[in-house]
């Protein structure tokens, strides 16, 4: 079990490595993207480019710059934004966490709570229309564009209702919880709620045909003869076993959110969260900032894989041997 | 950076302008003179400014956008300053730093000032003579944008643009502490060298500045406000400098606000919400094309349109196929419509069509069309009043480019992409295969500069460094702005002709000893070099400022546009 | 072998024919290809909208246009004439199916004719995407799960990478290197402009989605005893893989494509709206929405339209894949019993 850790692990490095390299040359592949004549300014002569190439490493080889750069990121930790000269690079994405968790945080609460409600109750429910009603709802969820969904609300909130019935909603943008907490729940309640629904979907979709999946294990019908209520089938057996997918998926799609891949919802509200930080150095070509959030954002993602591989390994030992 | 980032930096020329037009008495325009007297009754509060993205390094040696130079304005000194006033007298050039204009001596090569005496810097160090000498130092130690276009004439400037670490002004800037006073040699007289000395880059910081990019940590400033914390993906603060005094109303008035934040990461449509519900006061980037209307009917007295000195135009690669052919440009030009580029920046209101090079009302300007219906360029018209598709249509014939393959290379901005796709639309008619090549705003402007992408056509714009005719003509068609290869190539036409460059030059001398003959020569080269159509000037462009209700003293400067430091919310 | 027979001898059909006939019973079938098929049809006879009904050309900027509304003929691109006369709108919804049924856009093109040639270029981005998607991941799925070892730990890894990367940077990056000169890998040359490369970025980034899954089932599947009496019989790999492994997995790959379909549509409308994609002034669902955006404020149906369009098409292909679902595993079906 250590090895398969260890094994686990030694690979999520590689891949992390991987991922540096192929952004850093894919960076500097794209024409144009040499930031030498954009830091330098407006019809700078030739020689102030060459001094700014030179301060910026940007005269030495690829490799040289490439180990330059991950020195700077990972062990002086004072890489600094081609951009915003001067910027220091892990302060700002360091500051962006508080508003991507807050995001993350509201939404998964209330994503879980729709969909382990919707999702038991579509499973279970004696009422037929419920089911199918859950069900459609949650197709329309998972086919919804996030950043279409979130300028129609925009829209609405913003303009179109906004001296009425949203007279409330305040402008767009992020407040943080220490410094006003009324306000910064009510700049995150509708970005909650956008982000919310594709999430909602897909777990109401997945519990509930989960939860249909186990009703019809050979075990269930066992207890069913021994004479155990529904209810009591339903919520001890087919619902907690079905949890244990809810948990790996919300595993991976927590990491994945937090990571930054919450990118549209961010930018669509103004939210200053590592996923707008991301959509921001990718539009200014600001390779700095840009290495460090997918750095970070991989970390995430590979880091929740892991964890999701190694616990299947716990419960399945089939797995480790692969 | 979405708007392009050009400034405007007046010379001799302008104040002589100024000074003909108020000594004729005659100008209509009553060219305003200076700020009201401060008024304490209406100061204090907050004013809130919200933009897209923050602008890059706050230090004003490296800083090079109209976003943060507008806010040097109220922060930053240099020994000369722009005025405070409206229409043209905010071109004129005033002592601020130093007691008086500088005296000028040794054929023009030698300008004497005198330093005020009793400023402190928002650190509460004292200004010296000392500061000033480091601050002509540390425009090359940083590697300064400018360093080798405007301040290359001091002597001593080539060997700190070789080895900047080592820059040392001994000759150059001569100061003395007995008698505050400071010498500034050049190599050679420059007509527009007060301009020069007013800009951001000129200003004054402590000799203990850091010599290299300060980046997001504030500099110590001279004026009434001082920079309290920058974060660029959040926040800048400004808040009153305790240590300042006001010494010339002109130079550095009084501010009103108590606080100036600066909002980044708005979206414009987000912003213009922001303002209308007196969030915030006032929009940086431009209105979105949805919601000019709304601002223009429901809130007509909060907007505000003054006239630029700009255009926006199509540069075509004169070294590259189809546009190596002087036929097509011409087609070009003849076939574009400017009245529907017009309406896609948002309506005759804020922009209007033009064909000649030099804008209206600009040194040297005349007003000509030659790319208009019944016109030619032997025989141009008064004004642009429609395109000639038939006439294009037979020039890409008789070019023999026709069918060609021509790609448009535009920022991704909505207004941009749709003036490129409707460029699309017209070369498709005249007989090409056109395509559309959107790409990153950030990158576009580099991209289109750099031989080596081979550009043939793309949509670009231009705002004037000071208004002499030199700085459009000879900045974007001169064969020194031609660099291939190079990012760093503002002649994106890659246009290079020897006897036009050798008439440039002339005009140029023209502008020391006898301005008017040299604009008539300007405006005899504007017209000479459309013939050969290296560029199709689409239209000049107006800014447009939203401001909220309760936002009232609003003054707009032709050097900085709006005087942040002037408005009231009290 | 025989054991493979043996499960299916079970039923007196085949599984794939009982899957059929519940499929074909299947209401939420119908009803999504009914409405898969209706907007094919329509994105299809696009051109007869444009040419015979609308006389428009969806492609070509009209700037200056007009039309006729109620016997009066008015701008297509209206200046502004209230107040300080800023800005310029295009005109609103007519209603009338001969021309600006839904308003023009910005270039005073006819919104609804764009849509219906933006919905061939979705679907068929859409599409493509979803089979690259599915058959390089059928391949790296089933190899890896097969062949196991070294081979299976190289393409896992593999699989983690795309699952990580940034998309959106691989996209911009690619997208400027092919908007400004073309790309060429070996013999094949990518043109400006061309659909390959939302199509192949697209298709990728879901790879790790489809092919894990199909990994696990293929591990699972070569423990089971009719593969290992295949093995000991001593058949070829292939004939395995052919004979004994795709039947199994055939299922899943059902189940798969309208999801990933769906998906796929709805990645391409967010690179679009990020500027990466089809290339103007060919239209995208995706890019009338972002086209729409800049008029949200004053026809907000141009950008609310494509998008309803979307989410009709993603919800009938989600549709569509449950009710597959549910016909070819039996066990869900089992809902009545509980």
């Amino acid at each position: 079990m250590i090895a398969f850790i260890g094994r686990r692990f030694s690979a999520m490095i590689f891949v992390l490595v991987s991922i540096s390299i192929l952004v850093f040359l894919i960076f500097f592949a794209t024409p144009g993207v040499d930031p030498a004549a954009r830091i330098a300014g407006r019809n700078a002569d030739q020689q102030t480019l060459m001094q700014v190439r030179h301060s910026f490493e940007l005269d030495k080889p690829l490799p040289v710059r490439y180990l330059s750069m991950m020195r700077h990121l990972f062990i002086s930790r004072d890489l600094t934004s081609y951009v915003n000269r001067g910027a220091k690079v892990i302060p700002q994405l360091s500051q962006a966490i508080p508003a991507t968790l807050s995001l993350v945080i509201g939404a998964a609460i209330i994503w879980l709570l729709f969909g382990i409600t919707f999702g038991v109750l579509a499973a279970s429910s004696k009422r037929k229309w419920l089911d199918p009603t859950i069900s459609f709802l949650g197709i329309v969820g998972v086919s919804l564009p996030v950043f279409w969904l979130g300028e129609v609300v925009n829209l609405v909130t913003q303009s179109k209702l906004h001296t009425s019935v949203f007279r409330w909603v305040p402008p767009l943008g992020y407040v943080g919880l220490s410094v006003n907490p009324w306000q910064w729940f009510l700049h995150l309640i509708f970005p909650w709620l956008t982000l919310a629904v594709l999430y909602a979907g897909i777990y109401v979709r997945v519990l509930r045909s989960e939860i249909l999946v186990v009703m019809s294990e050979d075990y269930i019908k066992t207890e069913r003869a021994k004479g155990a209520s529904e209810k009591r089938i339903l919520y001890k057996h087919a619902t907690r076993m079905s949890l244990i997918t809810i948990v790996s998926l919300f595993g991976l799609d927590f990491g994945a959110l937090v990571g930054g891949y919450a990118l549209l919802t961010e930018v669509v509200f103004g939210i200053q969260g590592v996923g707008k930080l991301t959509f921001d150095s990718l539009q200014n070509f600001d390779l700095p900032v840009i290495m460090a959030t997918v750095m970070y954002a991989s970390f995430f993602v590979v880091f929740m894989n892991a964890v999701v591989d190694v616990l299947y390994a716990v419960l399945d030992p089939r797995v480790r041997r692969a | 950076m979405r708007r392009s980032f050009r400034l405007a930096i007046p010379t001799f020329l302008s104040a002589l302008l100024v000074a003909s037009m108020l000594a004729g008495g005659g100008a209509a325009t009553a060219a305003g003179t200076g700020m009201a007297p401060y008024d304490p009754t209406h100061a204090g509060g907050t004013v809130t400014l919200v933009a897209a993205a923050a602008a890059g390094s706050l230090d004003p040696k490296i800083n090079y956008t109209a976003e943060y130079w507008e806010l040097y304005q109220a922060s930053y000194d240099g020994l000369l300053g722009f005025k405070y006033g409206d229409g043209k007298s905010s071109f004129e050039i005033v002592p601020d730093l130093a007691t008086a204009l500088p005296v000028m001596s040794n054929g023009g090569k030698t300008l004497t000032f005198t330093l005020r005496s009793g400023i402190k810097f928002s650190n509460g160090a004292p200004l010296t003579v000392a500061d000033v000498k480091a601050s002509f130092e540390r425009i090359f130690k940083v590697s300064s944008p400018t360093a080798g276009s405007f301040y290359n004439g001091i002597v001593g400037a080539d060997a700190c643009l070789k080895v900047p670490a080592t820059c040392k002004l001994d000759k150059g800037v001569v100061v003395d502490p007995k008698k505050s006073s400071i010498v500034i040699n050049l190599v050679a007289p420059d007509e527009t060298i007060t301009s020069k000395l007013a800009v951001p880059h000129a200003v004054i910081n402590p000799a203990s500045a850091p010599v290299k990019d300060a980046g997001t940590t504030p500099i110590p400033t001279t004026g009434p406000y001082m920079f309290k914390s920058y974060d660029p993906n959040k926040l800048l603060v400004m808040v009153r400098n305790p240590y300042f005094k006001e010494w010339s109303h002109d130079a550095q008035p009084q501010g009103y606000p108590a606080e100036i934040d600066y909002k980044f990461g708005v979206t414009p449509t987000a912003q213009v919400t922001a303002v209308e519900n007196n969030q915030a006061n006032w929009v940086y980037d431009p209105i979105p094309a949805d919601r000019l209307n709304e601002i223009g009917t429901k809130y007509a007295s909060q907007v505000h349109v003054n006239s630029l000195t700009a255009m926006w135009y199509l540069p075509m690669n004169t070294n590259l196929a189809p546009f190596n052919n002087v036929k097509a440009r011409q087609a070009v030009n003849y076939a574009i419509d400017r009245a529907a580029m017009v309406k896609i920046f948002g309506g005759s209101q804020l922009a209007a069509p033009v064909c000649s090079f030099l804008p209206p009302s600009f040194p040297g300007h005349v007003d000509y069309c030659g790319y208009t219906k019944g016109a030619t360029p032997d025989k141009p018209a008064k004004a642009w009043a429609a395109p000639d598709l038939a006439l294009a249509k037979s020039l890409v014939k008789q070019s023999g480019t026709a069918g060609q393959a021509v790609g448009i290379v535009v920022s991704d901005d909505d207004v941009n992409k749709q003036m490129g796709v409707y460029l699309q639309s017209v070369l498709n008619s005249i007989g090409y295969k056109a395509t559309v090549k959107p790409i990153s705003g950030n990158i576009q402007f580099t991209y289109i500069q750099n031989t080596k992408n081979k550009v043939q056509i793309s949509v670009s714009q231009w705002y004037q460094d000071y208004p002499a005719a030199s700085d459009f003509l000879n900045v974007l068609l001169g064969c020194a702005s031609f660099t291939p290869n190079s990012d760093s190539s503002i002649n994106m036409a890659g246009y290079c002709n020897k006897p036009f460059d050798a008439q440039m030059q002339k005009a140029m001398g023209f502008g020391i000893t006898n301005p008017a003959a040299g604009n008539t020569l300007w405006g005899q080269l504007d017209q000479q070099v459309m013939k050969d159509a290296p560029v199709a000037v689409a239209f000049t462009p107006k800014q447009l400022d939203f401001v909220s209700s309760g936002t009232k003293n609003y003054h707009f400067s032709l050097q900085y546009k709006m005087f942040i430091s002037q408005l009231q919310t009290k | 072998m025989a054991l493979k027979e043996n499960s299916e001898a079970i039923f007196s059909e085949s599984p794939g024919k009982i899957a059929l006939r519940t499929l074909r019973k299947d209401k939420r079938a119908l009803f999504s290809l009914a409405i898969l098929g209706f907007i094919v049809a329509i994105s299809l006879l696009a051109p007869i909208y444009s040419h015979f009904i609308a006389h428009t050309d969806p492609f070509n900027s009209t700037l200056d246009a007009t039309t006729t509304i109620g016997g009066k003929v008015v701008p297509v691109l209206e200046p502004s004439t209230t107040g300080l006369g800023l800005g310029v709108t295009p005109i609103g919804p007519t209603w009338n199916l001969r021309g600006y049924f839904l308003g023009a856009d910005g270039q005073g093109r006819d919104v609804l004719a764009r849509l219906l040639y933006g919905g061939r270029n979705t679907l068929f981005i859409g599409l493509s995407a979803g089979i690259i998607c599915i058959v390089l991941a059928l391949l790296i799925g089933v190899v890896a799960g097969y062949r196991k070892g070294w081979i299976d730990a190289v393409l896992s890894r593999l699989l983690d990478v795309i699952w990580a990367f940034p998309v959106y940077l691989l996209a911009i990056s690619l997208s400027v290197v092919l908007l400004t000169s073309g790309l060429t890998i070996g013999f094949i040359h990518i043109g400006p402009g061309s659909f390959a490369l939302p199509i192949f970025i697209i298709g990728i980034v879901y790879i790790p989605y489809v092919a894990r899954p199909i990994r696990a089932q293929v591990l699972a599947l070569r423990e089971r005893e009719f593969v290992r009496a295949a093995v000991g019989i001593g058949a070829k790999d292939s004939t395995i893989i052919f004979r004994e492994i795709l039947p199994n997995i055939v299922p899943s790959i059902l189940v798969f494509i309208p999801i990933i379909v769906a998906l796929c549509m709805l990645t391409e409308s967010a690179l679009s709206f990020l500027s990466i994609g089809v290339q103007p002034p060919q239209a995208s669902w995706g890019t009338i929405i972002n086209d729409g955006l800049a008029l949200l404020y004053t026809r907000p149906l141009v950008g609310i339209a494509p998008g309803l369009l979307i989410v009709l098409t993603a919800a009938s292909l989600n549709l569509y894949g449950d009710a597959v679902r549910d016909a070819l595993d039996p066990k869900t079906r089992a809902r009545g019993d509980a």
